[in-house]
């Protein structure tokens, strides 16, 4: 959908609220995909999705209200709905929606090469399935998946924000006797090798066979990029939100200045980043975004805010807002979330190396503790997996793990809204045999 | 299936063996109340269809979002378009003949649509209220209403449709000291109508628990004997045995419990089973793919009896009926559990206690996960207590259980008489439904326990 298509469904909508409320916005999300799944080694779905989402979000007297529909032609219900759902809500210091900025530029997160055909999917998981067949494993199932999608933003003072966004992704399974192993990928373009997802994937199933038992006790870890992700999405990253600060359900909030991890580490929203998936001029509710380091280099700088929560606790928007919310609201969220510090090969001296963990959402989000049953985990040293073991667990506390690390890979990649790399970690409590 | 069967409504079918439409409409409804705050409140609309198409090649799928209104020609048209999406198939697919039936949803004991979003929400603040006693920093309360229209109808000329109404609320405690910050939670969902009224106790055990939490010490990790509450007991259920038994999984040779049927897998005192057709969160008046739903027994007496199945498992690798394929609106269907238990055994909890002796009593759930292929499971207890010479003491926090799932199954020495079903919802290929397990209390011999204590 083009903008000006979207403006013939949104101008309406704004025009009608006008009298109505102080402020109104409109966001609507159009978009289809294609995606196509393995069962085994054979295609055996092929998918494709229109989508469609309008959310109206009302303001009057500080009361904010909301309200979805995935038909275009309800939007007179819905925009009813919003202005009912204000009248519930409690009211707020509220300083108002964005003025309209120039944010004109090239799309960041997206590659008009792309075709959403269900050959370009073909292509990938044959990719994988080539990738795979390097090693002695069966695939178990697999997928991939290219989405475009146009989302506009208008508002009553103005605002008009359109811009396209795409994605691919797939991933791959593999099993070999009862070790299975994992692999994916995501891009806004077509920038990945899909062999190698397969070869990963492969590997991991292929080289856990056998493995040994290793004894309860304390190791060196190293976590791989995927579980460090598990761990620090449970725990760190929702701390880091303006909102669990000031509702006292963070254990981060009042340390700004303070030094709450290794000082080798930086974490930083960059939702300008040229090719990140989640990168955008403009945040969900159309504040202009910009570089937010929540930390430098060990030390808590910032916490992220969407408009609701700034003007609530006196504080200045991040550009942070995300569509995540009950009915279509805003939410806090990040862009680009990237961790950062110098890399070094993690691989040398002996460890326990961690592909993934089973269970990391069950970590106590509040206090950090956690409890995990490990993935595709090998004994390494010397920059090689030595032997994989066959079971077992590592209990520990994210915000502790992170206070003394031993350092950061040099393997940064996207998992999700992360951009993140391996990380080594001394002494950590390990439940084998 | 045989494509002479067909009785299609729509024309243009050529290379078409079956088809079919789910349309779910309807309307969800949320109130979020955050320390006395109303957040947000509101109802939202929502209007999904998925069409199915299986021809030579394979499955052709395609989603539609606003189907409501679209007259022949046009279904005409998004049919075929779906049988050309699966020209990139290679799989010989045939369906199981279909079982049909159609049960009743149950009635609205009281009806959420006849009480107005301002005595809810007024009934939520009581709620919270309720909550905030001294240690408690932070209380929370969310509920989700939703109704969900659905039609079905498919090439054979079968038709069926349903409304159903889920609610439930969830209740948050957070309570803080010196930097330390701990939780407690409760959440009730239901098919049987509004359920938020005469809550108020469970608010307050919810914040108690919390407070009692901050003087918990963590527990120490080891192998030791565990007695699982039936929350706890009733994720085992779903985590380990539930998603190793989707036939979808076993068919693509992920699942340990492939190839098990008529083995004995677990002591003779578990029976497992699966029920869409109970009148529990996880109900469905049929599947979705047009089957009729009831009881599957995963495990009977230990022994490995069946899989749960969508039309294309069952006649793919057979052990069990079909009527467990689940989706959510606008999505396409997956083998999925319902409402999964393990069924009552004879001991009373004294009992158990009394069996196990030295040990942990492990209550309530965070959540859990598995890795069916490789047989691991892991899931969180909410809290727990150390036991001591055949009685519960000490009240431990953030502890965890992994295992292999059939190592585990045949250390469960003994089932209580306490069966509890609890609600969730239960995620897998990105789609998300409601759930409820259960089970009666277990004594688990020697269970990996995970925990950061040293006593």
């Amino acid at each position: 959908m083009r903008w000006w298509a979207a403006l013939e469904i949104l101008n309406p909508i704004l025009e009608a609220g006008k009298g109505l409320v102080d402020e109104i916005e409109a966001y609507l999300i159009e978009g289809w995909s294609v995606s196509a799944e393995l069962k085994r080694d054979v295609v055996s779905k092929s998918i494709k999705s229109h989508h469609y989402g309008l959310s109206i979000r009302c303001i009057k007297g500080g009361r904010i209200g909301t309200s979805s529909t995935s038909n275009p032609a309800d939007w007179k219900k819905c925009l009813l709905a919003s202005i009912a759902s204000a009248k519930m809500a409690t009211s707020q210091v509220w300083s108002g929606l964005p003025d309209p900025r120039p944010l004109h530029g090239p799309p960041l997160a997206f590659d008009s090469s792309l075709e959403p055909e269900p050959g370009a999917v073909q292509d990938i998981l044959q990719g994988m399935l080539e990738g795979a067949s390097r090693h002695p494993v069966s695939v178990t199932s697999g997928g991939a998946t290219i989405s475009l999608d146009t989302i506009t933003l208008a508002n009553s003072h103005g605002v008009l924000y359109s811009r396209p966004q795409s994605l691919v992704s797939a991933s791959l399974e593999t099993i070999r006797e009862t070790s299975t192993g994992y692999e994916f990928n995501s891009s806004c373009s077509r920038d990945f090798d899909p062999s190698a997802i397969g070869d990963r994937a492969g590997f991991l199933s292929s080289a856990s066979v056998n493995g040994k038992e290793i004894r309860t006790g304390a190791y060196d870890v190293v976590l791989s990029p995927l579980a460090f992700a598990q761990l620090l999405s449970a725990v760190v990253v929702p701390a880091l939100s303006g909102r669990n600060v000031h509702a006292g359900r963070s254990r981060l909030a009042g340390s700004l200045g303070r030094q709450v991890t290794d000082s080798r580490i930086s974490v930083i929203d960059e939702p300008l980043r040229r090719g990140g998936a989640g990168s955008t001029r403009w945040d969900a509710e159309g504040t202009p975004t910009r570089r937010l380091p929540l930390i430098h280099e060990g030390i808590l700088e910032s916490f992220a805010y969407d408009l609701k929560t700034a003007y609530r606790y006196g504080a200045m928007t991040t550009g942070s807002a995300v569509r995540s919310g009950s009915g279509g609201l805003p939410a806090i969220g990040y862009h680009n979330l990237v961790i950062e510090g110098a890399g070094a090969d993690l691989m040398e001296e002996p460890s326990l190396y961690v592909q993934d963990v089973v269970g990391a959402h069950t970590a106590n989000p509040l206090s950090g503790d956690f409890s995990v049953e490990l993935t595709n985990p090998f004994m390494v040293s010397g920059g090689t997996y030595e032997f994989p073991v066959r079971k077992a667990m590592m209990s520990g506390n994210v915000f502790e793990m992170l206070r003394e690390i031993a350092g950061l890979g040099n393997d940064q990649r996207v998992i999700g809204s992360l951009l993140i790399p391996s990380i080594k970690l001394k002494k950590q409590q390990i439940i084998g045999k | 299936m045989d494509p002479g069967s067909l009785r299609p409504r729509y024309k243009g079918m050529e290379g078409i063996r079956y088809y079919d439409i789910r349309h779910v409409q309807g309307e969800s409804t949320h109130i979020d109340i955050d320390n006395g705050v109303i957040e947000s409140a509101g109802t939202s609309f929502f209007d999904h269809a998925v069409i199915r198409a299986l021809t030579r090649n394979g499955w052709g799928i395609l989603t539609v979002d606003n189907f409501q209104g679209k007259g022949k020609h046009e279904i005409e048209a998004l049919i075929a378009e779906t049988a050309v999406i699966s020209s990139i198939c290679r799989e010989e697919v045939s369906l199981a003949e279909p079982e049909r039936g159609i049960r009743k949803v149950p009635p609205l004991i009281e009806d959420p649509r006849t009480v107005d979003l301002e005595e809810k929400t007024g009934i939520l603040l009581d709620l919270e209220q309720s909550a905030r006693i001294p240690g408690i920093g932070n209380t929370k309360v969310s509920y989700t209403e939703r109704f969900d229209k659905v039609r079905f109808e498919d090439s054979t000329g079968f038709e069926g449709g349903y409304e159903i109404c889920r609610s439930g609320f969830g209740i948050m405690a957070v309570a803080a000291r010196n930097g330390s910050l701990q939780m407690g939670y409760e959440r009730r969902h239901t098919i049987h109508g509004l359920n938020i009224r005469h809550q108020q106790d469970l608010a307050r055990e919810a914040a108690e628990r919390a407070v009692l939490l901050l003087d918990a010490r963590p527990a120490r990790g080891g192998t030791m004997h565990a007695v699982l509450d039936p929350e706890l007991a009733g994720v085992f259920a779903h985590e380990a045995v539930g998603h190793a038994s989707e036939a979808d999984l076993i068919q693509e040779g992920n699942s340990v419990l492939a190839g098990k049927v008529g083995q004995q897998i677990g002591s003779t005192m578990v029976t497992i089973a699966d029920d869409p057709s109970l009148p529990e969160f996880g109900f469905e008046p049929f599947d979705a793919e047009g089957s009729a739903v009831g009881r599957t027994e995963i495990i009977s007496g230990g022994i490995c009896a069946n899989y749960l199945h969508s039309r294309e498992t069952l006649t793919s690798i057979g052990n069990g009926h079909a009527g467990h394929a689940r989706a959510m609106a606008g999505e396409p269907p997956l083998v999925r559990m319902s409402n999964t238990f393990i069924e009552a055994g004879e001991s009373s909890l004294e009992e158990i206690l009394a069996e196990c002796r030295e040990g942990i009593l492990l209550k309530g759930s965070r959540g859990g996960q598995v890795d069916p292929g490789r047989g691991i499971f892991q899931f969180n207890a909410e809290y727990g207590y150390l036991i001591e010479h055949g009685e519960y003491t000490r009240m431990v926090r953030d502890v965890s259980l992994s295992g292999e799932i059939l190592q585990t199954l045949f250390s469960i020495r003994l089932c209580g008489r306490d069966r509890l079903m609890h609600q969730g919802y239960c995620g897998k290929g990105g789609q998300s439904v409601p759930v409820s397990d259960g089970a009666p209390h277990i004594l688990l011999d020697n269970a990996v326990v995970g925990g950061i204590g040293d006593s």
